[in-house]
């Protein structure tokens, strides 16, 4: 029974054990990818490395046998740089988007991708759904975003870019004709917060609250709710009633509207702090332009405001949207509100209110030729769809179906449950350090469930194990070598002749999206 | 396409087996057979063996000797060795691509003649640049004699002269005199062949009583073809560089003509000669040399041969050469009188290090092989030199196969192991061939077998062939390759000492360690550690080569400084350039300075230098050598040999090379440098293997020593003159209009101006060097 000090902890374990073990023993968390459970370690990726204190010597934890003595560091600046650096080569050899172009420059990080491939398959509340999530208000905004997304679409590349703006306002219309499908909260949290100001960024922030379980009460000045979307936007570009509907579906989930009441003359900002267990103020832009602070009272003094978490120097007071951050567009105060509210969510709950992190992603920047032809030989090949009864009228259900399928699918099929990218971000490894040479992007679409992406691999052969412990006829082999080295069928050119019966375990086993469901 | 002939599999599968074991020679021989690997014959092998199709296929892309689509009728292999590379391989290469109208992407010529591949070493480095055309070595390239090169090579294989060279010992005579030729790879590319036959003849019709003897490598390749002539009563002569037209004269000045007739036509003809051929006389003596010459004393003062025991002297296969000499005694006695831990206890006390590159203490292996739990136990010998840079180990199997055979031999009984395997390199053909033929002659007098010296003791040796992988240079690779698979690494511990080939204790040495053996238990481990410093004991042989006036084969007492190498035994730097650096260690080593030149031969004193003792490549460069040239040059060949298993090396060198390439080409940035350093304390970290972990060697020492050369690439610049996307090739006044240049212009960058000035158009000008090399009168400039 060798006994070791890991991180000056003491552990004792059975003979023949690894580091990893040991570590997991000791609830210290190493991580890890090319290591699955009962499988052989490949000590390959060296994500998992440790310090050997003794010999200076730095091993992968997977397949070092822990030994009587051993004295191992896991938690220190050496090793995490290590398996940053480590994670860091292996995204520069990751031709993919874990999250799509489109998503990427979505202000609200719409998960575009999945929206359009519910609209595909034929399932438009879902796809509603998916965009109520992230906009709040998908029909309002379906009129008037400029579609920054539309921009960053790949497609553009090839031929013009998915009519995204007008996929989305066409299922939330849809949804708001048949009634709209609220989330489900969260269990009510006895948290009260008050908000200031009915425009897009406290109407986002509402919902977001209220998602979390807790209770929301909006005051603003103006008769109405909506802010600028309504007393700004002329109604035939926004009709009222798609904003009317929109802001009811937020009331139905629970926010209060308490209108024509001014901040300073109807109710005193200090007894909302009483009142309240929080105040976020989303007030729109002040007048005299001044975004580091605010003055929701007419007096001053100003109260500062950390414009990277929306706390300002009083506790319990936030403020969000264009009160803080000028921008034009309304889908950037949605996604302020939202970040605004999940900084609240933060201090409701007790816990250190952090600076949002962008959405880990890796990118394909630049495609040659040969990649986008790949790209695209998996979508539609029509060309972008327009409205037969012009912009203003919208998809109809057909033309929706149409144009949805012309959508890449750059986003990867695993991006939620990819370790590499799971480990990427919660190391901050940088998937941009290194641009040279790297693999092409690759699809191979020919196996009936399972897409393979080659350039996603990080070599770590545990499909190969997978498979031929499931007795596959062909199974995998390991390719080449050196940087080429690729996992492929053996003598045989499709992942459709090496898995025939062990395709679904290859896909869990896979730590990338190299491997994936094609309905994923 | 007419259906493929697959009978020849079912035989190939007869005769080797049909265990997975098997693979690759299994392969070699249908890519021997069919010239590649169609895939009916890889689907008919795993249809009739129990080797699997993942197996197979892993292991046929796996190394770089086997090709999945057809080769052209000739195989020409072009070295990229570190001697070749710093003596111009990369435009000769591009030239002979060009000659032949190959495109990017496409190895082969449109006609199906000339397949060209890549090579990562030769190990003929004094002849660099080199190149090999089915088994035929070129040396000395220019981009100039290319096309004669290949005419030469059409015309030999036309006539049959290209046929294999018999391997059999020439044998002595009492009284008779010796004409001995060294024939090692080398001496062989230069022309030794021709020279022997044409001795055998003048000796045959001149009637003299002497045998034309065939020697191993005597280690001054800069002389070769090198002929020593030993005559009764007479001392040794010995005459270099020598051509097959001088044969007889040679033969002459030296013996005798026997018989009357035959004398007196002797006679009549050496009158003839005089009077007709005097000149030719000339070459002969100009190329006398003698020991006494201060060159060849100073080439072979500081040279200590152990290893290379009777260097010049034995014929490599002639085994009744080798007993006469004392050879095979040590093993007889071993056998019979010590014991394993007797054994053991010498090797360790001599202090003997390995010297295939980490240094680990011989004895401490031996010992621990010897303790290991598990039976059977293996012996390897590793001769997988895959050092660019590095022929230390061909030449010692090419000319002492039975010294390493007694090695190796008196290391299994010390350790307990009953079967073994030679690893030898697919690319050293002499090497394979010659200890074949001495493994099978010590078989027959029960040498090595199942009864050693009838003492009922049992040790049986095979040879492997690699398939071409750098990486199966390391031990667990080499493990993998020899049990039919990928060469890739495993994380050690387990040492293969525990757990090594089928998981038995294993003993894995070096060609070089196992040939010191018998040395050291004859004389004794105090005699061996008597030399050297205090922890490296011995001798080491180097291969030196690069840009040395007297590149060879030597084998020096540990402790001799580069400088001595360089300066004494080399005689300094060909063409009065200024000594730059030496490479020592290849790969896996670094560049030591000129400054500092007085390091020591010592692991210890290597390594602080930046470099390694490696497994003994010296490439010595000069001013004209751009070190982040050189730097990228080694991280073009690890990154090329990485197995890709590990990150750190699979994409960390392809990282730390994409940087170099972009520095050469001028397109650096800043902060490379110190992103080359991350990268390189990375890699070293956390590789798998020792291939990885010494990958960075070579750019670290470079940039301690050169760093300001780094520093001007970052401004677009090449101080030596040698980045070719960074210099610029230019005419001077000393042009007198020969046209040369001109001529031979592959991109007509240079106008045809006779007697005038010739001017380079630099748009068109691709810098291929081909007008610096061919202009007589040294006119084009580099700056």
């Amino acid at each position: 029974m060798p006994k070791l000090v890991i991180d000056n902890r003491e552990v004792e374990v059975a003979a023949g054990a690894t580091i990893l073990d040991a570590a997991r023993k000791l609830g210290i968390g190493i991580p890890t990818l090319c290591h699955l459970d009962g499988c052989t370690p490949s000590t390959s990726c060296m994500v998992c490395v440790v310090k050997l204190k003794n010999l200076g010597r730095v091993v992968p934890s997977c397949g070092t046998r822990a030994e009587d003595g051993m004295q191992i560091e896991s938690e220190t600046d050496e090793i995490r740089d290590a398996r940053r650096a480590a994670l860091e080569l292996l995204l520069s050899d990751h031709p993919g988007d874990c999250l799509g172009p489109c998503q990427l420059v979505c202000p609200a990080h719409m998960d575009i991708p999945r929206m359009l491939r519910q609209i595909a398959a034929g399932h438009p509340a879902d796809a509603a759904a998916t965009a109520r999530d992230a906009l709040v208000l998908p029909a309002t905004l379906g009129r008037i975003c400029p579609a920054p997304c539309e921009k960053g679409c790949r497609r553009a590349q090839h031929d013009v870019g998915l009519a995204i703006r007008l996929c989305h306002r066409h299922v939330a219309d849809a949804e708001l004709a048949s009634g709209v499908r609220l989330p489900t909260c969260k269990p009510a949290t006895g948290k009260r917060v008050a908000l200031i100001g009915a425009g897009p960024a406290g109407l986002a922030a509402a919902w977001h609250l209220l998602g979390e379980g807790h209770a929301c009460t909006v005051f603003d000045a103006h008769p109405e709710p909506g802010g600028m979307l309504r007393y700004s936007i002329p109604a035939e570009t926004l009709p009222r009633d798609v904003l009317d509907a929109e802001i009811a579906a937020i009331a139905r989930l629970g926010a209060e509207f308490r209108m024509g009441m001014r901040i300073g003359r109807d109710i005193h900002l200090a007894d909302l702090q009483k009142e309240f267990d929080a105040v976020l103020v989303a007030s729109g832009a002040p007048k005299d332009g001044h975004a580091a602070t605010i003055s929701p009272e007419p007096s001053p003094p100003p109260i500062e405001v950390d414009r990277r978490t929306w706390q300002t120097s009083v506790r319990g007071l936030f403020a969000g949207g264009e009160v803080v951050h000028k921008h034009r567009m309304a889908v950037r105060a949605v996604a302020d509100g939202a970040a605004a509210a999940r900084s609240v969510s933060l201090y409701l709950a007790g816990l250190p209110i952090t600076e949002p992190q962008r959405p880990f992603s890796t990118r394909l920047y630049m495609t040659t030729h040969e990649e986008m032809a790949r790209l695209v030989a998996g979508a539609s090949a029509a060309m972008r769809i327009d409205p037969t009864g012009g912009e203003a009228a919208g998809f109809t259900p057909d033309e929706a179906r149409r144009e949805a399928p012309r959508c890449l699918h750059c986003d990867c099929r695993k991006a939620d449950v990819c370790r590499l990218r799971q480990v990427s971000a919660a190391l901050g490894a940088s998937p941009s350090r290194y641009h040279g040479t790297r693999r092409p992007f690759e699809q191979d679409l020919r196996h009936a469930r399972i897409v393979y992406e080659p350039g996603k691999c990080i070599v770590c052969g545990l499909c190969l194990q997978v498979a031929e412990r499931a007795g596959e006829p062909l199974g995998l082999a390991l390719l080449g070598r050196g940087f080429n080295v690729r996992v492929g069928a053996p003598l045989a050119d499709s992942m459709a002749d090496g898995l025939r019966i062990s395709a679904a375990e290859c896909v869990r086993a896979c730590p990338t999206g190299a491997l994936a469901f094609k309905d994923e | 396409m007419a259906e493929l002939d697959l009978t020849f599999v079912d035989r190939v599968v007869a005769e080797m087996g049909r265990r997975p074991e098997a693979t690759i020679p299994i392969l070699q021989a249908l890519q021997d057979h069919y010239r590649y690997l169609p895939a009916e014959a890889l689907r008919r092998v795993c249809d009739i063996t129990e080797i699997t199709p993942a197996r197979i296929a892993g292991v046929s892309t796996f190394y770089n000797q086997f090709r999945h689509r057809p080769m052209g009728r000739h195989l020409i292999s072009i070295c990229h060795g570190t001697a070749c590379h710093v003596k111009g391989s990369r435009p000769v290469h591009d030239a002979l691509l060009r000659h032949l109208k190959i495109t990017e992407h496409e190895d082969t010529d449109a006609d199906g003649v000339f397949t060209v591949q890549k090579v990562a070493c030769l190990g003929c480095c004094t002849l660099a640049p080199v190149l090999q055309i089915d088994g035929i070595t070129y040396g000395h390239l220019t981009i100039d004699r290319l096309p004669r090169v290949l005419e030469d090579f059409l015309q030999l294989s036309a006539t049959g002269a290209a046929a294999a060279q018999r391997e059999r010992p020439t044998g002595s005579r009492e009284g008779w005199g010796e004409i001995r030729i060294g024939m090692g790879s080398c001496c062989v590319a230069r022309g030794s062949g021709g020279v022997q036959e044409a001795l055998e003849r003048a000796v045959e019709r001149l009637g003299v009583r002497a045998i034309v003897k065939r020697v191993g490598c005597v280690g001054m390749c800069h002389q070769t073809p090198l002929v020593e002539v030993l005559a009764p009563g007479r001392s040794a002569a010995m005459y270099a560089q020598v051509q097959a037209e001088d044969a007889e004269a040679i033969v002459r000045r030296h013996f005798p003509a026997a018989g009357l007739g035959r004398r007196l036509r002797g006679a009549i003809e050496r009158s003839l000669d005089v009077i007709l051929t005097d000149e030719a006389w000339e070459p002969v003596t100009r190329y006398t040399i003698e020991v006494r010459d201060p060159p060849v004393a100073a080439f072979l003062g500081r040279q200590q041969h152990l290893a290379t025991e009777y260097c010049g002297h034995i014929d490599p296969i002639d085994l009744d050469e080798y007993l006469a000499h004392g050879g095979f005694q040590m093993l007889e006695e071993c056998l019979r009188k010590r014991s394993p831990a007797e054994i053991i206890e010498t090797v360790r006390a001599s202090g003997l290090r390995g010297r295939g590159g980490a240094g680990y203490l011989t004895g401490r292996k031996w010992e621990q092989v010897r303790a290991a739990a598990g039976s059977p136990k293996y012996i390897i010998c590793n001769g997988d030199e895959g050092d660019p840079g590095a022929f230390m180990d061909r030449m010692i199997l090419e000319s002492y196969p039975y010294r390493v055979i007694e090695g190796m031999a008196i290391a299994a009984h010390a350790v307990g192991a009953e079967e073994g395997v030679f690893y030898i390199r697919a690319e050293y053909p002499l090497a394979v061939r010659r200890v074949g033929e001495a493994l099978r002659l010590c078989k027959e007098r029960g040498v090595i077998g199942d009864n050693l010296f009838g003492t009922g003791r049992r040790l049986n040796l095979r040879i492997m062939q690699g398939a071409g992988a750098f990486v199966c240079g390391e031990e667990t690779a080499l493990l993998a390759s020899i049990e039919g698979r990928r060469g890739m690494p495993r994380l050690r511990p387990p040492y293969p000492a525990v757990e090594g080939l089928w998981a038995k204790p294993t003993l894995v040495n070096n060609v070089e360690t196992y040939a010191l053996v018998p040395w050291i238990l004859r004389s004794g481990a105090a005699a061996f550690a008597a030399m050297g410093t205090g922890t490296s004991k011995g001798t080491k042989v180097f291969a030196l080569a690069g840009k040395i006036a007297r590149g060879g084969l030597i084998e020096v007492p540990m402790g001799v400084t580069l400088r001595e190498i360089v300066e004494e035994i080399g005689g300094g730097i060909a063409g009065g350039k200024r000594f730059k650096a030496v490479q020592v260690g290849g790969p896996s080593g670094g560049c030591v300075p000129a400054e500092l030149a007085d390091t020591p031969v010592d692991y210890e004193a290597l390594t602080a230098a930046g470099a390694i003792m490696g497994s003994g490549g010296l490439v010595v460069l000069d001013e004209s050598d751009c070190m982040v040239d050189v730097a990228r040059y080694f991280l073009e060949f690890t990154q090329d040999q990485s197995c890709g298993k590990c990150t750190p090396c699979r994409i960390g060198t392809r990282r730390m090379l994409d940087i170099l390439e972009r520095l050469v080409a001028g397109d650096g940035r800043k902060g490379d440098l110190e992103e080359l350093e991350h990268l390189a304390r990375f890699i070293q970290k956390a590789s798998l293997c020792g291939l990885g972990k010494t990958a960075p060697n070579p750019v670290l020492s470079t940039l301690r020593y050169f760093r300001s050369e780094y520093e001007a690439h970052l401004e677009k610049r090449c101080p030596a003159g040698r980045c070719k996307q960074l210099v610029k090739y230019t005419i001077s006044d000393e042009c007198i209009g020969c046209t040369l240049c001109a001529q031979h212009c592959p991109s007509d960058a240079i106008p045809m101006t006779p007697y005038e000035k010739h001017v380079i158009d630099q748009d068109k000008c691709i810098r291929c060097d081909t007008c610096k090399q061919v202009c007589p009168v040294h006119a084009v400039c580099t700056a």
